[in-house]
């Protein structure tokens, strides 16, 4: 089965911490794939080292085969990323970003027009399309970052934590939008923390902690009978806590 | 009660901000940037207390007032000044806004530079030459010295204001280009008006002007007018409390009302990978109203700079405003890729967008700064009458330009500074980060750098006339294409190491990777080489190339302090040449050996090996 995205090996080092030590992974071409971890497991440099945004310090990532780190023009072709928590070109409106976003990946205008307009109207963004980018909410930020992913229409998604502040009705849309993308034969690979979400919309899962890849498989398989938090907070050798203690909180 | 309060507000602000100074003191990239700054501040504090040991009143006076100057002026070359506790960390706490403020100004002292500052102003008891003038002066300092930090807050928070709409952001850049150019031309004026009572007058205003009460409160309780020197206390302390307020009111506002861009007034057409980067790179130009500061202040110094001197009759700078606009407009536009932050992911993550997107800032940094500079450059050359000028401004400036549009980019991206994103700032529109020292010293390198890039064609200009103009446009094409050739190219191959940079900043290994070679050095091989760097510039430019000019200009009458001035006939040359010589052999030196340092650096084989 052809890969849609391969890890392996992917180390990276922040002065003594071995923020990601080892991460190997494989997404088969065609998967709905979640990647789960507590806060700082190392969910976003795992993803950032996958699609060629931040540079590993061993180990490498293949998209559709293409090694990342050796072609990483062929690479970024064949993939769409949504990163957390970065800037955009803030003083363009979303219909610009796209649209010289789009003309710089090589589309011919009229393409560009069309599918700029289609996203914005389907991510809800049309109305306000005179507002810069400076001015947009974290929420909205998110799905013009999605709609940047798409806009090339990708064999790839990699998103990092795509509904985080997205309001219910829009996170019902992107859940469309992907399951129709899934669908159509593209694959995602997708990180969050919420549990429901990734054990709906996922085939399959990894679960990351502390720089390492825990378990990996179907949803079954790391399930293994109970339900995903369960087997997560398992997993992660964590307790929930917040019984004990904190009494002045009560009034 | 509300004092009780104010006080334990202060004590925990001045806690915190001594806690973050201690973590920048174990950073040790910073710490050789607050020990550097540390250094040339107390060089300058012991001038200060030198010329007032001298018991030279009248230049005291104006030098308290350059203090001053420093402290309203300093923030916007510094990323908006210290601010290292943002008054939006504290909205949620419910404070009055006025034990607020003054607790942040409590904790604004608690720093290197007030202290510096308050060295300088014992220049004050120095001055006062007895025990009850003396007496006199100690209030006077503390008084002065909380004058200087709020006069620099106000300054912000009004900058602040200004920079929220289009109008105010020009009002704001020539107010500071006039000032700027104004102390720059300082000593042209003095030296032409030596025979009359220049100086003079410019004591007299020194004293009228704020930084000067305490000094004059001094020297009125040395003569027994004591209604004066109190009164002039009394003043300066309710110009302080009036700053307090209104500085209160300024963060009120700064914490409440939302910065968000205007409505596009239109769209720009684009049809190519190259249009779209273009048009991309325009808009940050016309739409952010900091871009459009810059370039009002790059202009508006050139020709302030150049116009001062017609005060006194002297037309022959006039031809010169337009060089000196874009030599201040490629300082001024070194930090491209910082200033976008991590919205660099977009460009990065697009295959084949590099090339576009270097060229296309250099596109606007030339479609910005080339028609105006060229129009002001004829426009004044042909006013100045000055014909011999015609063939050197000419060859000089398409050198300069070209010089810059290559320059900025291969500075944005070698030497990019992090700076916040522009989504998660403050309410202060001049910071942008936490890397004052850093952004303020690329500011120097670059005035130096971009100048030097007109130095081909200067010379073949001073040498044969109209030869310069063909030397110094392939000069310019040469250095637009190269250094954006180069910018691109690194772009492509460590794009994801500038993205890191960007967003996380420099991270403590990192730094002790970059200064591991430096470190292997003995010291004194250090601090020679960074004395070079530091003060190559004097030779070089003051010493040697501005003689140079006046000398080809005919101009030579003017002697001020260029060595070469004070000889006779050949021996002019002769001293030029000795100081240019002596001002590139210490950038040579130091260059070299930071350059070798670096290439032995552990660290730096391992990511060449990455590559």
């Amino acid at each position: 089965m052809e890969q849609a995205l391969e890890l392996v090996g992917l180390t990276k080092v922040f002065g003594e911490q071995r923020a990601v030590d080892g991460v190997s992974l494989t997404v088969p071409a065609g998967s709905f794939f979640g990647v789960l971890g507590p806060n700082g497991a190392g969910k976003t440099t795992s993803l950032s080292m996958a699609v060629g945004l931040l540079r590993p310090d061993g180990g490498t990532a293949r998209i559709f085969g293409v090694d990342v780190w050796r072609e990483p023009t062929r690479a970024k072709a064949l993939v769409g990323v949504l990163p957390d928590g970065l800037g955009m070109p803030e003083r363009l409106t979303g219909r610009e970003v796209l649209t010289y976003l789009g003309l710089l990946r090589g589309l011919p205008e009229d393409e560009v027009k069309t599918r700029a307009g289609e996203l914005l109207e389907v991510l809800e963004l049309d109305h306000e399309d005179d507002k810069q980018v400076i001015g947009y909410s974290t929420g909205m930020r998110k799905k013009l970052g999605l709609a940047v992913a798409l806009l090339h229409a990708p064999r790839l998604l990699v998103l990092d934590e795509p509904f985080e502040a997205v309001d219910p009705v829009s996170a019902a849309t992107i859940r469309t939008i992907l399951h129709r993308f899934v669908a159509g034969g593209g694959s995602v690979v997708m990180s969050s923390h919420v549990m429901a979400l990734v054990e709906q919309l996922c085939d399959r899962v990894a679960v990351v902690a502390d720089g390492k890849v825990v378990a990996a498989g179907t949803v079954a398989e790391v399930q293994a009978g109970g339900s995903l938090e369960d087997a997560f907070v398992s997993l992660v050798g964590a307790s929930t806590r917040g019984a004990e203690g904190l009494t002045w909180l009560s009034h | 009660m509300a004092f009780a309060l104010t006080y334990g507000t202060s004590r925990t602000l001045v806690r915190m901000r001594l806690a973050a100074f201690r973590h920048a003191l174990e950073d040790q990239f910073r710490r050789s940037w607050i020990v550097t700054g540390g250094f040339v501040g107390l060089a300058l504090a012991g001038g200060t207390l030198w010329v007032a040991a001298r018991g030279d009143h009248d230049t005291l006076v104006v030098v308290l007032g350059l203090w001053m100057l420093g402290w309203v002026v300093g923030p916007l070359f510094a990323g908006g000044g210290d601010e290292t506790l943002k008054p939006e960390y504290f909205t949620m706490i419910p404070l009055p806004p006025r034990t607020l403020s003054t607790g942040l100004l409590v904790a604004a002292l608690a720093g290197v530079a007030p202290a510096i500052s308050l060295i300088a102003l014992l220049s004050l008891v120095v001055a006062s030459g007895g025990v009850v003038a003396g007496l006199v002066a100690v209030p006077a300092l503390v008084l002065q010295l909380l004058c200087f930090v709020l006069a620099s807050r106000l300054a912000v928070a009004v900058y602040g204001v200004l920079l929220q709409v289009r109008a105010g952001a020009v009002i704001a850049a020539l107010v500071n280009a006039f000032i700027l150019a104004f102390a720059a031309q300082g000593w042209a004026l003095i030296v032409a008006f030596v025979s009359t009572d220049v100086q003079g007058a410019f004591a007299t205003a020194a004293r009228i002007a704020p930084s000067g009460w305490g000094l004059v409160a001094v020297e009125s309780a040395g003569r027994g007018e004591w209604l004066q020197a109190v009164g002039l206390l009394l003043g300066l302390a309710v110009l302080a409390l009036a700053m307090l307020v209104a500085w209160s009111a300024l963060l009120v506002r700064r914490t409440t009302v939302s910065l968000t861009g205007r409505k596009p007034r239109r769209v720009l057409a684009a049809r190519s990978p190259e249009g779209a980067a273009a048009a991309k790179e325009l808009r940050s130009w016309t739409r952010d109203l900091l871009y459009g500061h810059r370039a009002v202040f790059a202009i508006a110094y050139g020709l302030f700079f150049c116009l001062m001197p017609l005060a006194i009759g002297v037309k022959s700078m006039l031809p010169w405003a337009g060089p000196a606009a874009v030599v201040m407009a490629g300082s001024m536009a070194a930090n491209l890729y910082g200033a976008d932050g991590t919205a660099f992911w977009t460009t990065l993550m697009t295959p084949g967008s590099s090339r576009p997107d270097v060229r296309a800032r250099q596109r606007a940094f030339l479609l910005v700064f080339g028609p105006s500079t060229l129009l002001i450059t004829l426009v004044l050359t042909w006013w100045s009458g000055v014909t011999s000028a015609w063939p050197l401004v000419l060859s000089v400036l398409p050198a300069l330009l070209g010089g810059a549009a290559g320059l900025v980019v291969a500075c944005s991206v070698y030497a990019a500074v992090p700076t916040t994103d522009a989504h998660k700032r403050s309410g202060n529109p001049l910071n942008s980060g936490e890397n004052e020292g850093e952004t303020m010293g690329i500011v120097y390198v670059m005035l130096v750098l971009v100048a030097t890039t007109c130095a081909p064609a200067l010379v073949v200009a001073l040498y044969t006339g109209w030869w310069g103009v063909p030397v110094g446009v392939a000069s310019g094409v040469l250095a637009w294409w190269y250094f954006g050739r180069v910018a691109a190219r690194r772009l492509d191959v460590r794009g994801p190491e500038l993205l890191t940079l960007l967003r996380h900043g420099r991270s403590p290994a990192e730094q002790a990777k970059k200064t591991a070679g430096l470190d292997a050095l003995p010291r004194w091989r250090r601090t020679l080489a960074g004395f070079c760097l530091g003060f190559g510039a004097i030779p070089l430019f003051p010493q040697a190339l501005v003689p140079a000019i006046f000398k080809l200009t005919g101009n030579d009458d003017t002697k001020s302090w260029f060595l070469a001035l004070y000889q006779d006939g050949l021996w002019q040359w002769v001293v030029i040449a000795v100081m240019a010589a002596l001002g590139l052999s210490m950038y040579g030196f130091g260059g070299l050996t930071y350059y070798r340092a670096r290439k032995r650096a552990p660290g730096v084989s391992v990511v060449a090996a990455a590559e």
